[in-house]
C-alpha cells in the first residue's frame, strides 16, 4: 500500500475546508456580509462577532466567508481560460514541424513577457474593473505557463511507440492528440492548474487591492485588504484576517500542486 | 452667480482633488510676517498632480492649486474668511449703476521674464479669457462688455450689467495676471507676478517652486518648496512619517489621523473646504423626475452615520450646496432630516419601491466608501441599487459627466459658489428648474443685500426639491512638523497658498 503524500493531504485539507466555506456562505453567513451597521464599527471580536466588524459595521467573518466564493470563482474561471488556450497551444506545438512550433513558442514566450498584473490593470482600464475582467486577465496571462509545460509532455508522448504506431497507421494529427496525446499529459494540467489556481487567488488579491478587481460592495480578500489599510495602527486585525486567508489558500493550492506533482510524477516513483 | 459659466466644470477638479484647495492668504499683498528663511526648503504632499500647467486650456483643480497665488496673481484675492481683498489692484471703486469698476494697480510689480506688469496686461489677460481660454470657466468674462487702460496703472472695466459674481470670479483662475510676451508656453513654463516662480516638474513625482526675489510685496520665507503627488493616501500618510515630506497637504485616509495626533512632533489642523460630497441625482432619468422619490432618497440616508463611517465623522453636515464660509449660509439639514419610515412610505407611494438604480462611482477612496454606506441604507427602505465602479478620471468623465449615462453618483464639488453651475439643465445633473434660474439671476444682478436673500432661497430651493443629496462637506485636513506656521485652517479658493508658511 502507498505511503500518504503529506503535501497532498494537508493541501487537499485546505483547499476542501475553502472549498466547503464556500459553499455554506451560499446559504448561511452569520450575518449579511454587506450589510452596513455604523453603530457598531470597528468593533473588536467577541462572541457576537467572532472576527469582530469593520469601518462599515459588517461582520468580518461573514466577509471572508463570502469572499472565499470570489477567491475560488476567479481562480477555477481563471485558470480554465488558461488551460483552454494553453493546452491546445502546447499540444499543437509539440505536433507541428518546426518552424511552425518555434513560431507558437516564441510568440508564447512574449506573453509570457509581459507581466501578468499590468494585463490586468491594462484590462481593467478599457473594460472596466469587475471580477471578470480580472479572471479573464489572469488567465490569459497563464496561458504561457501552461501551453510550456504541456508542450514538453506532449513531446515525450509524441515519441512514444504508440503514437509511432498510430502515426505509421495513417491516423490524422486530431484523434492523435486527442486519443493519445492529451489523455497522458492530464496529471501535467492538473499539477499546472493547482499552481496556477494559487498564482490567479494572490492576483486577484493584488488587483482588488490596487481597486482593479472586485468592485464594492461584492466581498472580496483582497479589498479587504485594501480597505483595512487606513487602520493599520489603530485596527490591525482587519488586514490580518484576510491577509492569513489569502496566505492560507495559496499555501493550500501550492501543496495540492505539490502533491499531485509527486504523486503522478514517475520519476518520483522509488521516493513514494 | 449667474454670470458664473453654467457648465463650469468644478468637476474635473472637485473630484481630483477632494479637499486640497487650501486658503488663499488673508492681508492685503503684503502676506506674512517672517524674514525670508535663507535656503530652507520645504516638501508638501499632496494627491493629485497636475495634466499641465495651462488652465487657460485644461481642466482641474490641481493646476490653480500649485499656480494661483503663488506664480500667477490676480487682481483680488479671497482672504481665509472669504472676503474680497486686493491683490495687484491696490484698491478699486465701483460705479453707481454697478457696471464700471476702477482699478488701481501696485506700480512695482514685474514678470519671472522681466516685463513690468501694467494695466495693459490686465486687458490682455481679460481679454484673452475670451478669446483663447478654452475651458468652461471663460464664461465667467462673458459679462464683460469692455476692458480699458486708463493709465499704467489704472484699469476700468464695464460689465454689460450689474454682476455680483464677475468680481468674484476675478478671485479664481480666471482672474490671474499673465504676460503679454510670457503666453507661449503655459503648459510648462508659466510666467507670473506671484512669489515664486516655477521651477521644474518631474511628471509623476514632483513639482519644484523657487522664491522670486524679484517679487514686489513680502517675499515668502522658503527658498524653494517642492509639491510631490502620491496616488495612495497611505503612502502619503508614511512620507511625513519618514520625513520625506514636512506637511500632508490633504488627509485622505482620515482613520489614520491618530498616528499623528498622539505624535508631539506633528501638528493637526482642522478647518472647512469648499468641498461638497454630492449623491447626485440623474434628473432627467423618469424615476426621478417624481419629487417624492428624490426626497425619500434624501430621508432614507442617516448623514450622520454616514459620515462616521466613510470619513471618520470629520467633515459637516451641511444640507445644501452652500458651506459655511460663504455669506448666505444656511443649516439645511433639517430640511430632509433621517427618517427611514417616511422615506419608505414615500417611495410606495410614488410607486418606485423595488425600482433599480446604478450608482456609478468614480475610482475615489471617499465615495468608493459613502457608495456603499449610500447602497446599504437605500436597500433598507425598498430601493435596489447596484454600484459600478468607473476609472477616475477618465471613464467617469466620459460615462457620467459628459454623456450624463448614469442614475445616482457621488463626488466631491470643490469650486466655490458653484451652486448656480452643479444645478442646471446642461450639467451632469440635468437640472431645470426656472424658478431657481431666476433665484440666481436676482441674486447676481442686485446689491449685497439682494444677493445674499436670493442665495439663500436658491440653496433652500434645491433642498427642499431635492435636486441631489449633500453628504457631507469635506475637512480641510492638514497634517504638518510641529514647527510650521502659517498653514492656512480653511481651504475655500483654489489656491494652495504657499506664501505664508514659514519655519518657527
Amino acid at each position: 500500500m502507498r505511503r500518504l503524500n503529506p503535501s497532498l493531504v494537508v493541501g487537499a485539507v485546505i483547499v476542501g475546508l475553502i472549498v466547503l466555506t464556500a459553499l455554506v456562505s451560499f446559504v448561511w453567513t452569520p450575518y449579511d456580509a454587506t450589510l452596513v451597521d455604523p453603530a457598531i464599527r470597528l468593533a473588536k471580536p467577541s462572541w457576537s462577532h467572532w472576527l469582530g466588524t469593520d469601518k462599515f459595521g459588517r461582520d468580518v467573518l461573514s466577509q471572508l466567508m463570502v469572499g472565499s466564493r470570489t477567491t475560488l470563482f476567479v481562480g477555477l474561471v481563471a485558470v480554465g481560460v488558461a488551460a483552454v488556450i494553453g493546452v491546445p497551444v502546447g499540444i499543437l506545438a509539440a505536433m507541428s514541424r518546426r518552424w511552425a512550433s518555434e513560431v507558437i513558442m516564441r510568440s508564447n514566450d512574449l506573453l509570457l513577457a509581459f507581466p501578468a498584473l499590468l494585463l490586468a490593470i491594462m484590462f481593467g482600464a478599457v473594460f472596466g474593473a469587475s471580477t471578470l475582467t480580472a479572471m479573464v486577465a489572469i488567465g490569459i496571462a497563464t496561458v504561457p505557463s501552461f501551453a510550456r509545460v504541456i508542450r514538453s509532455g506532449a513531446l515525450q508522448v509524441m515519441r512514444t511507440e504508440y503514437v509511432l504506431a498510430a502515426r505509421a497507421a495513417g491516423r490524422t494529427p486530431f484523434p492523435i492528440a486527442l486519443r493519445h496525446v492529451l489523455p497522458n499529459v492530464t496529471s501535467l494540467i492538473t499539477v499546472q492548474a493547482s499552481v496556477s489556481f494559487a498564482i490567479a487567488v494572490l492576483a486577484e488579491a493584488a488587483l482588488s487591492f490596487l481597486g482593479y478587481g472586485t468592485p464594492p460592495p461584492t466581498p472580496s480578500w483582497g479589498r479587504m485588504l485594501q480597505e483595512s489599510q487606513e487602520f493599520l495602527f489603530s485596527a490591525p486585525r482587519l488586514a490580518v484576517f484576510p491577509g492569513v486567508a489569502i496566505a492560507i489558500a495559496v499555501l493550500g493550492f501550492n501543496l495540492l500542486g505539490d502533491g499531485l506533482r509527486d504523486r503522478f510524477d514517475p520519476k518520483l516513483e522509488d521516493r513514494r | 452667480m449667474k454670470s458664473y459659466p453654467t457648465r463650469a466644470i468644478a468637476l474635473l477638479g472637485a473630484a481630483l482633488l477632494t479637499a486640497t484647495v487650501a486658503a488663499c492668504s488673508a492681508g492685503s499683498g503684503t502676506s506674512g510676517g517672517s524674514s525670508p528663511g535663507g535656503d530652507q526648503s520645504l516638501t508638501i504632499g499632496l494627491v493629485a498632480e497636475p495634466a499641465s500647467l495651462d488652465f487657460t486650456t485644461t481642466d482641474g483643480a490641481a493646476i490653480p492649486q500649485v499656480l494661483l497665488g503663488n506664480v500667477y496673481n490676480g487682481l483680488v484675492k479671497q482672504d481665509e474668511s472669504g472676503k474680497i481683498v486686493p491683490d495687484l489692484a491696490k484698491s478699486w471703486t465701483v460705479s453707481p449703476d454697478r457696471k464700471t469698476y476702477t482699478f488701481e494697480l501696485v506700480d512695482n510689480a514685474k514678470f519671472t521674464n522681466g516685463a513690468g506688469f501694467t494695466a495693459a496686461d490686465a486687458v490682455f489677460s481679460i481679454n484673452r479669457v475670451k478669446t483663447a481660454w478654452t475651458t468652461s470657466l471663460k464664461a465667467a468674462m462673458d459679462v464683460v462688455q469692455e476692458a480699458k487702460a486708463v493709465s499704467p496703472t489704472q484699469l476700468q472695466v464695464t460689465l454689460t450689467k450689474p454682476s455680483n459674481g464677475w468680481l468674484f470670479r476675478m478671485t479664481t483662475r480666471v482672474g490671474a495676471m499673465f504676460s503679454q510676451t510670457g503666453v507661449e508656453k503655459l503648459a510648462s513654463d508659466p510666467v507670473g507676478t506671484g512669489p515664486y516662480k516655477f521651477g521644474s516638474w518631474k511628471r509623476g513625482d514632483s513639482i519644484v517652486l523657487q522664491r522670486n526675489d524679484a517679487y514686489w510685496g513680502t517675499k515668502p520665507f522658503f527658498n524653494q518648496v517642492t509639491l510631490k503627488y502620491f496616488k495612495d493616501p497611505t503612502a502619503l500618510n508614511n512620507a511625513l512619517l519618514t520625513g520625506t515630506i514636512n506637511v500632508v497637504g490633504t488627509v485622505q485616509a482620515p482613520e489614520a489621523l491618530t498616528q499623528f495626533t498622539s505624535n508631539t512632533k506633528y501638528q493637526v489642523i482642522e478647518g472647512t473646504t469648499n468641498g461638497e460630497v454630492v449623491l447626485s441625482f440623474n434628473n432627467s432619468r423618469p424615476v426621478f423626475k417624481d419629487i417624492r422619490v428624490r426626497q425619500a432618497i434624501r430621508q432614507a440616508i442617516d448623514h450622520k452615520a454616514l459620515l462616521d463611517t466613510c470619513f471618520a465623522g470629520r467633515g459637516k453636515l451641511i444640507g445644501s450646496m452652500v458651506p459655511p464660509t460663504d455669506p448666505w449660509y444656511e443649516d439645511l439639514t433639517s430640511v430632509a432630516p433621517f427618517d427611514k419610515a417616511k422615506a419608505t412610505a414615500e417611495l410606495k407611494a410614488a410607486g418606485a419601491t423595488g425600482a433599480t438604480l446604478r450608482l456609478r462611482l468614480p475610482t475615489l477612496p471617499y465615495a468608493t466608501s459613502c457608495g456603499q454606506v449610500v447602497k446599504s441604507q437605500l436597500e433598507q427602505v425598498g430601493l435596489k441599487v447596484t454600484i459600478d465602479q468607473l476609472e477616475f478620471p477618465a471613464a467617469w468623465l466620459t460615462t457620467v459627466f459628459k454623456n450624463a449615462d448614469y442614475d445616482m453618483s457621488i463626488i466631491a464639488h470643490v469650486e466655490p459658489r458653484d451652486l448656480g453651475a452643479v444645478f442646471n439643465a446642461k450639467y451632469y445633473t440635468r437640472y431645470d428648474d426656472p424658478t431657481l434660474v431666476s433665484l440666481l439671476a436676482a441674486a447676481d444682478a442686485g446689491d449685497e443685500a439682494a444677493q445674499t436673500d436670493n442665495m439663500k432661497k436658491a440653496a433652500r430651493r434645491i433642498s427642499e426639491q431635492a435636486a441631489a443629496d449633500w453628504l457631507y462637506l469635506i475637512p480641510n485636513l492638514v497634517v504638518a512638523d510641529k514647527n510650521l506656521t502659517g498653514l492656512p485652517t480653511n481651504a475655500i479658493t483654489e489656491s494652495f497658498d504657499l506664501t505664508r508658511l514659514a519655519r518657527s
